[in-house]
């Protein structure tokens, strides 16, 4: 029988503060609707025990300022640890998908972690492409983020990779937190068009999102075909979101995950902790599992509320149009992307919302014709309270040519010590080396 | 002094203890009316003592499990109100139900009335299909009985011969799938029960025994006699849980130990990590279906010493229970044979077996010793693949917490505690093969009445409460009810929840309640539109199973 591990990790004795949004009683209610169902006694439901990620397991994502202690807590290591360990279960065949239902969230946060981004602190998923790489030689891996918020730590992360196909969509960045994911952020030049990010007017419902799928997402991912499909279960698109605008119900979220057929499914963001997540968590566990989900419905909801308005219709057809042309033409040269100087270079500000911090900081990728390239950051960021820190980060790719290894290493050891910075971190993903030099 | 008895399937053992001391102890056939089985031993321990000196008597029965397995019971239908979520008409159930209108969501609100027409026609349904009894479960009932009650209401009028029972005072925990399969099996063997309790009482007072009498629990405590009838079901399974208490009544009461009692054609595995016997996560499953009945967490094999050797595909393998061992005049070549055969018992004569083992070899091309030790390598190995799943298990808990993920499980246990027939002989290999500290107590044959006489009262109590709709539930009996006032911080919840806990205390005759350990308690504050509007407090409080003390050795 095909299985779908489960870990449930509400984090009851984990919050942001008392009255956070990312608070202790988040998935309370989800847990009373999905124990009381009977659910975990299904013979096709495996729960398992969460376990903790290592520091090495954070490193191979992030630059984490000043270190990787400061920046978790126990349950962020126990979050992104569950994922792993669903990971673990999934490619020694236990079960053939699963879910992570377990806060505290991560899609917002960055390669550089300064603090608490959109409650977010490292980033899960990310952390669990890199391993799903390192331990099973993973090489070809799509992320589906259907939060309703812009996935932008995802974005950033795999923003250079040709390898991780990342796939957004969200209320519109115009309307709503972050603020980004506009469809010019395609993903840098040696990665182009493998982001891809779906910006969604509020007021978009099962219909638009559903038709989003089928007619863009599909495509790309039958297009790009990995081996893996991840998917950033936000679940703050519903109706009753207190956060966000959208129309979609725990209907339109179970027939999406029904399709979409995702291997490993994140919990990410959603607030509507009453009337949505008991539902839309049950609705996408269900469809996890191919049991029937049509009897999973909000109490008191009636579909003639959740039509979208025909002006929606309208701009989903016309993202959708966009989005069917730009992957069906000619894909640019990767040399030509990187222009003249066959270098990348990106200065932008980053604000941290939770942590009131605002991080300069300056990208630089170097054009390889054999491989991802190098990538470097500096960034600096003044914190609210607290010191100052500038550092320095450098990046080998996981699938980096021996020219460019090299390269690297040259490069760190001219680097470090350099004047102005506290901290150098050298991410070699090729060797799983990371390093830290203060 | 103590009593304690345990009915098993083919014989009922008692114990007298006096001071920790065993007095007396006894080993009957047990006969197909339990009752005089009980009877016959009685009579034995009290033979020369005044039934005035006892002060407990603690029974350990089959009866319930016995019932069940023999399917001894009227089958019952099913109306459920389950609301949205999983497709209820895809459940596996024991018995024929009917999907109905009403349903209450997770903080205990009615969000959908129930239809009483639509009630009395699936009533009358089921009724024409000769059914007898009806059983009315809702999802979130725990939470919110009116719904459950209202139907019961309508039916019992409606239907006076009806025999209806609703799921809410089954238990309180989540999971209705659960609540319904014991609902279900409380209703079956609710009168058999009675029946049975009602012919003990009979038989004790005719004995003049005027002590306080308890029942075993699956979970390794006791429940008093009349309290039993309300809750038959947790008696079901209480023969490995007698066992349990037993193996650790009869060594140190702060080991860490697996406890294995073989008998004819089952071994029964149980842990006991610092002491205290591991109960089972969820509950105990009855006939394949799952309820919330807590029981020790105890692997049951269908390997014992009577337990013939066979040979399949050419494979020295187990059969099938034909009769005891050669040794004692039984037919076929079995387990205690090969333990007689290479010297871990002294049961029988090696000269008798031997024909049958040389035999045996021939037909595996094996030399008569390799066989031999090769059989007990595949028992060796059936039990170690046994323990080590259910440590595993344990060790593999969901856990909900963060303290929970981060707390030390410890090492596993390395000593082994031997009872039943064929213990000693397998104690030594074990040893042996293992290099496990192996002990063997003195009291193994009786271990299990000794397990009964000192088990302690267990209570445990799952607490919920809700301070923005002022209202509280829990796990026993289904007791909800109204808060007077907001508890304001969780030291009052907990103080509320212990004088819920004490007022229960008079029905459980237990005097253990500074043993009150708690087994997690929070407070959730409930925000909305950035206001907190009250408080969900969740505390779990128990007396963990546990022995009075441990006895004194020969
Ligand atoms: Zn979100
Ligand atoms: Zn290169």
């Amino acid at each position: 029988m095909e299985k779908t591990g489960l870990i449930f990790f509400p984090a009851f004795d984990w919050a942001i503060s008392p009255t956070h949004p990312e608070r202790e009683e988040r998935l309370l209610y989800t847990r009373d609707q999905i124990f009381e169902e009977g659910i975990i006694d299904h013979p096709k439901i495996m729960e398992y025990k969460p376990r903790l990620a290592e520091e090495t397991d954070i490193q191979r994502v992030h630059f984490c300022v000043p270190d990787v202690k400061s920046q978790t807590t126990t349950a962020h290591l126990i979050s992104a640890g569950s994922t792993l360990k669903l990971a673990d279960a999934l490619m020694n065949g236990e079960i053939h998908n699963g879910f992570a239902l377990v806060r505290p969230p991560g899609h917002h946060a960055m390669r550089v972690v300064h603090g608490n981004r959109g409650f977010c602190n490292i980033n899960n998923e990310a952390i669990l492409v890199e391993y799903l790489r390192r331990k099973y030689k993973i090489k070809k891996v799509a992320i589906v983020d259907t939060d309703v918020h812009h996935g932008d730590g995802t974005q950033d992360i795999f923003y250079h990779d040709p390898d991780v196909l990342f796939i957004s969509f969200h209320q519109d960045g115009r309307t709503l937190y972050p603020g980004s994911g506009f469809v010019e952020e395609a993903g840098g030049p040696g990665a182009y068009l493998t982001t891809i990010n779906i910006p969604l007017p509020p007021g978009t419902g099962d219909k638009g999102l559903l038709k989003v799928w089928r007619e863009i997402i599909k495509p790309a991912l039958e297009a790009f075909q990995p081996e893996i499909i991840i998917n950033s279960a936000g679940q703050d698109n519903h109706f009753t979101d207190p956060l966000a605008n959208m129309k979609v119900s725990a209907q339109g979220y179970a027939q999406l995950t029904a399709e979409l057929k995702p291997h490993l499914a994140v919990l990410e963001g959603g607030y509507a902790i009453e009337t949505a997540l008991p539902y839309v968590n049950l609705g996408i566990l269900l469809a996890l599992a191919q049991e029937d989900f049509s009897w999973v419905k909000e109490p008191g909801c009636h579909s003639g509320q959740l039509a979208q308005s025909q002006e929606v219709d309208r701009y989903v057809d016309k993202i959708i149009h966009y989005w069917q042309s730009k992957l069906a033409g000619k894909r640019p040269d990767k040399e030509q992307l990187f222009g003249p100087d066959k270098k990348y270079v990106r200065q932008r500000s980053i604000y941290y919302d939770t942590d009131q911090i605002y991080e300069q900081q300056t990208e630089t990728v170097e054009y390889c014709p054999d491989c991802q390239g190098l990538y470097t950051v500096s960034s600096q960021a003044a914190k609210h309270s607290g010191k100052n820190y500038k550092i320095w980060g450098l990046s080998i790719p996981y699938h980096a040519c021996p020219s460019c290894v090299q390269k690297g290493y040259d490069l760190w050891e001219k680097r470090i010590g350099l004047f102005g910075y506290h901290i150098f971190y050298l991410q070699d993903k090729s060797r799983d080396v990371y390093l830290t030099r203060k | 002094m103590l009593i304690g008895i345990d009915v098993g399937g083919t014989f009922t053992d008692g114990v007298l203890l006096d001071n920790f001391t065993v007095k007396e102890w006894v080993k009957v056939r047990t006969e197909e009316d339990l009752t005089r089985s009980i009877q016959e031993v009685l009579n034995y321990l009290l033979e020369h003592i005044a039934p005035e000196t006892i002060e407990r008597l603690v029974l350990s029965t089959t009866l319930i499990t016995n019932l069940l397995a023999q399917k001894k019971y009227e089958p019952a239908g099913l109306l459920l109100l389950p609301g949205p979520g999983t497709n209820p008409h895809h459940l596996s159930l024991p018995g024929e139900f009917v999907i109905l209108k009403g349903a209450i969501d997770y903080r205990g609100r009615v969000i959908e009335p129930v239809d009483l027409k639509e009630v009395e026609e699936a009533a009358g349904y089921l009724l024409s299909r000769g059914l007898k009894r009806i059983i009315v479960a809702c999802k979130f009932s725990q939470r919110n009985n009116t719904l459950e009650k209202q139907v019961v209401r309508h039916l019992q009028h409606k239907y006076p011969d009806l025999k209806v029972k609703a799921s809410f005072e089954t238990s309180g925990l989540l999971n209705w799938v659960r609540r319904i399969n014991a609902t279900y099996y409380t209703l079956a063997v609710e009168e058999a029960c009675h029946h049975f309790l009602s012919h003990v009482s009979h038989t004790l007072e005719q004995i003049g025994l005027k002590c306080p009498v308890y029942i075993m629990k699956a979970d390794g405590g006791t429940i008093p006699l009349d309290l039993s009838r309300k809750y038959p079901l947790e008696a079901i399974f209480s023969g490995p849980a007698a066992s349990t208490l037993g193996g650790l009544a009869c060594t140190s009461p702060d080991i860490t130990s697996v406890v294995m009692d073989m008998g004819g054609t089952t071994t029964d595995l149980a842990l006991v990590l610092k002491g205290k016997p591991l109960l089972s996560s969820k509950g105990a499953a009855i006939a394949g279906f799952p309820t919330p009945v807590r029981a020790l967490a105890v692997a049951s094999l269908p390997i014992g010493g009577d337990t013939p050797l066979v040979v399949n595909n050419r494979q020295l393998a187990f059969g099938q229970r034909k009769g005891p061992a050669l040794c004692l005049g039984g037919p076929e070549l079995t387990l205690t044979d090969i333990l007689v055969y290479l010297g871990y018992s002294s049961l029988g004569q090696k000269e008798t077996i031997a024909p049958f083992v040389h035999d045996l070899a021939d037909r595996l091309e094996l030399s008569p010793r390799e066989t031999a030790e090769r059989a007990l390598d595949l028992l060796i190995s059936l039990l170690e693949e046994a323990l080590t799943h259910m440590c595993k298990t344990w060790e593999e808990e969901p856990a909900y917490r963060v303290w929970q993920v981060m707390a030390d499980k410890g090492t596993r246990p390395r000593t082994l505690i031997c009872l039943g027939g064929p213990a000693e002989g397998i104690g030594q290999l074990w040893a042996k093969k293992r290099e496990w500290q192996v002990i063997v107590p003195s009291y193994a044959k009786i271990a299990n009445a000794i397990g009964a006489a000192l088990a302690c009262t267990t209570l445990n109590l799952d607490f919920v409460a809700d301070t923005e709709n002022l209202v509280f539930y829990t796990s026993i009996g289904g007791k909800q009810g109204t808060l007077e006032r907001p508890l304001r911080t969780l030291d009052e919840a907990r103080a509320f929840a212990l004088s819920l806990l004490k007022e229960m205390k008079g029905d459980w005759q237990s005097h253990e309640l500074e043993r009150v350990e708690p087994l997690y308690a929070e407070g959730f504050n409930i925000v909305r539109e950035w206001r907190t509007r009250g408080k969900i407090y969740q505390i779990g409080l128990q007396t963990p199973p546990g022995i009075l003390g441990t006895v004194k050795e020969v």
